[in-house]
């Protein structure tokens, strides 16, 4: 058993040291600085044990700390009614109870196991016994630490706070052993990640006694909690004994680990789940046709095949902005002080509309759609590459992206405009027409900016990754701004003014980049 | 009309994945291009395709003595794992492609015409390409690849991952269409190359090399070529399997090399 708990210990080291090493050379410069070589030894190899040493010690306490910390010691402090201690043992009591069946230890297809289980094809009871006992001792050691400091500063009695590694344990191992009896007669490998429709409901339940009982005033008498604790050792011990004598570990986890064989990469993973989500973007519906040829006949089809992500929520936002408009106009009418409100607001308000247009934009998921489920594929064609071909189907697409942003951009403009009306009027036609111009030209430049960048920077490879830099860069300055500006008090003339200008000249100058580099920039990256 | 390629060069931070590679396709022929895992066959089609940029060196057409630019239109680019539109039936795709493609091509058909041709059933031609099987996904990449009568066809493993009835369709489409045009067709399974291919050449240790045809289906030649492609061993192109796979390839590559077995070199 000590073998096997060396050798399991030392490949998931190693596995933890490489994973140091490659995320040492995925920096930016430093990165292109480290050799290959780095794998094989030297000191930075040794720097990354000590590192992954550290990191091992960590996950016995950084997670129950934070755990202890904010989702029950900060949460217990916000009831009122009931005394700290108290609140504080009853929603770790039931928390407990859930964290039983989702993080059971045994039952998470880790890598680790696959590797040493399925690959190394190591002695699959060893293992798991081995790996279980070492996860539960250190449940044990971080919540006697954790729960002592944190239940001492919320009051909890010292035999109480020992008690709480012993209720955690002890649940578990109750979890493990009631899975290990049902797949002994069932033949059901759980995966915590995955678990059962019932699971789910009990866990909903659980939370909602943990966070809501004491909300109205009610908690587990501290008696409970310490008869509770009791049991599951008891219980928790007998548990351990059906653990160590269950002769079906390997059946079991080849089961559990099942979907690793069609790898263990993270980011494939993670691409085949985007991709699978993106297709399910795509309508079924038969009676979809167009009647247009060519590059128009293509586009028309994308957008009506794609019309619940695009339109969707382009409605709904406009159905809101309507609601809201109506809401304010008629809070204005019947308030004096709020129609007084509406009036001082309004005409400085404007640089605040930059960020919600910015947020309310499409433009990010329209052109996430565009590459996932069309120009991923279609780029792989000589002939979808002719320059002539992509300024084309940019023409077609910036005119279809500016009008889903429009609608919601429209209500809320000309939205604005009435409010300001109905709240007792501005001082000039001018007002209006600037607020209505400047949030259309928001809408416009933003719709723009998305499909340019895209057109220009195109970041995603075949895998959906996204590799380029100057992207979220330029996405992220994007969000900077916006941010910023909401924060000003400008007069809307002038600031509207300047924002159409801005807009308009962006636009151009977007369209002329587009028209000048696009057959180059377009394409997927490697 | 022959392809010249002329001191091509690539490399992946300091790997010399293709070393002043200088060669000459002629039209009418299929050339199998062989060589190891990571020797660098992707890299070379992404250079032909423009989709990475060289480090030196120049390609170009020669066609009856003038020099001309290898244009976008005059590729084909076909993957291992089929690239199509989802969104779209597979009809919808042909109509798109006939249509922006209206005046280029030679004789154009009516789309069922096609459909005949590559062997995609009635029932299947009104499906979303979404719900196609990975065969019925190839012939559609290759259908359209074929149609455009492209110069230049290049196929990067394209029949490995197919059963064996759409492998031995494709096939056939391949010797009969190959006239009017260069095909080269990328594989590390040396019995199809030897099978399907007029030319043999090897890219090992970065360059191109064309191995003598005769007695192709001797055993003699077969081990001539593993003899050569084992001297690489050492050399292969790690820069390549991280940076440089074609479009979409990667995942169907690695498959393909878990599957394949036999002459796998």
């Amino acid at each position: 058993m000590v073998r096997t708990f060396e050798i399991a210990f030392r490949l998931k080291n190693a596995r933890r040291v490489n994973g140091i090493l490659f995320s040492l050379r995925q920096i930016p410069l430093l990165g292109k600085r480290i050799p290959v070589g780095v794998y094989r030894s030297g000191g930075l190899k040794v720097f990354a044990g000590v590192l992954a040493a550290i990191w091992e010690i960590l996950t016995v306490f950084l997670g129950k700390f934070l755990y202890l910390l904010l989702m029950v010691g900060w949460a217990s402090s916000q009831y009122g009614g009931v005394g700290r201690a108290e609140s504080f043992l009853h929603i770790f009591f039931f928390l407990t109870l859930v964290g039983a069946f989702y993080n059971t230890y045994l039952f998470n297809p880790t890598s680790d196991k696959y590797y040493a289980v399925i690959l190394m094809r190591m002695d699959a009871r060893r293992y798991a016994l081995t790996d279980y006992a070492y996860a539960i001792a250190k449940v044990l050691a971080g919540f006697l630490a954790c729960g002592l400091f944190f239940g001492r500063q919320a009051g909890v009695p010292w035999g109480l706070c020992l008690l709480m590694p012993v209720f955690v344990a002890g649940c578990k191992l109750c979890v493990a052993g009631y899975v290990l009896w049902d797949y002994e007669r069932n033949r059901r490998a759980m995966n915590e990640n995955l678990p059962e429709k019932w699971i789910w409901a009990l866990g909903a339940l659980l939370l909602a006694a943990a966070y809501g009982l004491p909300a109205i005033g009610w908690v587990l008498p501290w008696q409970a909690f310490a008869a509770a604790s009791l049991c599951a050792a008891g219980a928790g011990i007998a548990c351990a004994w059906k653990a160590a004598h269950f002769q079906e570990y390997r059946p079991l986890l080849q089961e559990l680990l099942r979907a690793k064989r069609e790898g263990t990469d993270l980011r494939t993973a993670t691409a085949k789940a985007v991709q699978e989500q993106n297709r399910k973007m795509i309508s079924e519906d038969r009676d979809i046709r167009s009647s247009k040829k060519g590059f128009e006949y293509f586009n028309d089809l994308f957008v009506k095949r794609h019309r619940r992500i695009l339109w969707k929520s382009s409605v709904r936002q406009a159905g809101i902005a309507a609601l809201l408009v109506a809401a304010g106009s008629l809070a204005a009418v019947k308030s004096p002080e709020a129609a007084e409100a509406f009036q001082e607001l309004l005409p400085v308000f404007l640089p605040y509309f930059v960020f919600i247009m910015y947020a309310l934009n499409r433009g990010t998921s329209f052109t996430q759609a565009l590459f996932m489920n069309c120009d991923r594929s279609m780029l792989t064609y000589s002939f979808y590459k002719r320059p002539g071909f992509i300024l084309r189907l940019f023409v077609l697409r910036l005119r279809e992206i500016i009008k889903v942003n429009l609608l919601p951009a429209a209500v809320i403009g000309f939205g604005l405009a009435f409010l300001l009306y109905v709240s007792g009027g501005a001082p000039g036609v001018a007002d209006y027409g600037v607020m209505v111009v400047s949030i259309l030209a928001l809408s416009i430049f933003f719709s723009v900016h998305y499909l340019t960048i895209y057109y220009l920077l195109q970041p995603y490879n075949a895998q959906t990754e996204m590799k380029n830099a100057a992207y979220r860069l330029i996405s992220w300055a994007t969000y900077l701004i916006c941010f910023v500006l909401m924060q000003l008090r400008f007069p809307n003339v002038i600031f509207g003014a300047l924002c159409t200008a801005f807009c308009v000249l962006y636009c151009i100058a977007a369209c002329v980049l587009v028209h000048r580099f696009a057959a180059r920039t377009f394409r997927l990256r490697n | 009309m022959q392809l010249e390629i002329r001191h091509l060069a690539k490399k992946f931070d300091k790997k010399e994945v293709l070393r002043d590679i200088s060669f000459t396709f002629e039209e009418g022929k299929i050339y199998g291009l062989l060589g190891r895992n990571g020797a660098g066959k992707t890299t070379l089609f992404n250079c032909l395709n423009r989709d990475i940029l060289l480090d030196g060196g120049e390609f170009y057409l020669e066609i009856a003595g003038k020099r001309e630019e290898l244009g976008a239109e005059d590729i084909g680019y076909v993957l291992s794992t089929p690239t199509v539109p989802e969104f779209l039936t597979g009809r919808e795709f042909l109509k798109f492609f006939l249509e922006i493609n209206e005046g280029s091509i030679p004789d154009p058909k009516p789309a069922d015409a096609y459909f005949d041709f590559i062997g995609i059933e009635a029932e299947d031609r009104d499906r979303l390409m979404k719900d196609y099987s990975h065969g019925m996904k190839n012939k559609m990449q290759m259908l359209v690849n074929m149609i455009a009568q492209p110069k230049l066809l290049l196929l990067d493993e394209p029949l490995t991952s197919l059963d064996v009835v759409v492998a031995e369709e494709m096939k056939q489409l391949l010797r009969a269409d190959k006239k009017g045009r260069i095909t080269i067709f990328s594989t590390h399974i040396m019995d199809l190359a030897l099978d399907l291919c007029d030319e043999i050449v090897l890219l090992s240790r970065g360059e191109l090399e064309k191995v003598d045809k005769e007695n192709m289906d001797s055993q003699e030649f077969k081990e001539k070529i593993l003899e050569a492609l084992r001297e690489e061993q050492g050399a292969q192109a790690p820069g390549e399997r991280q940076g440089a796979q074609a479009p979409g390839e990667r995942q169907g590559a690695q498959a393909q090399e878990e599957e394949a077995d036999g002459s796998h070199i």
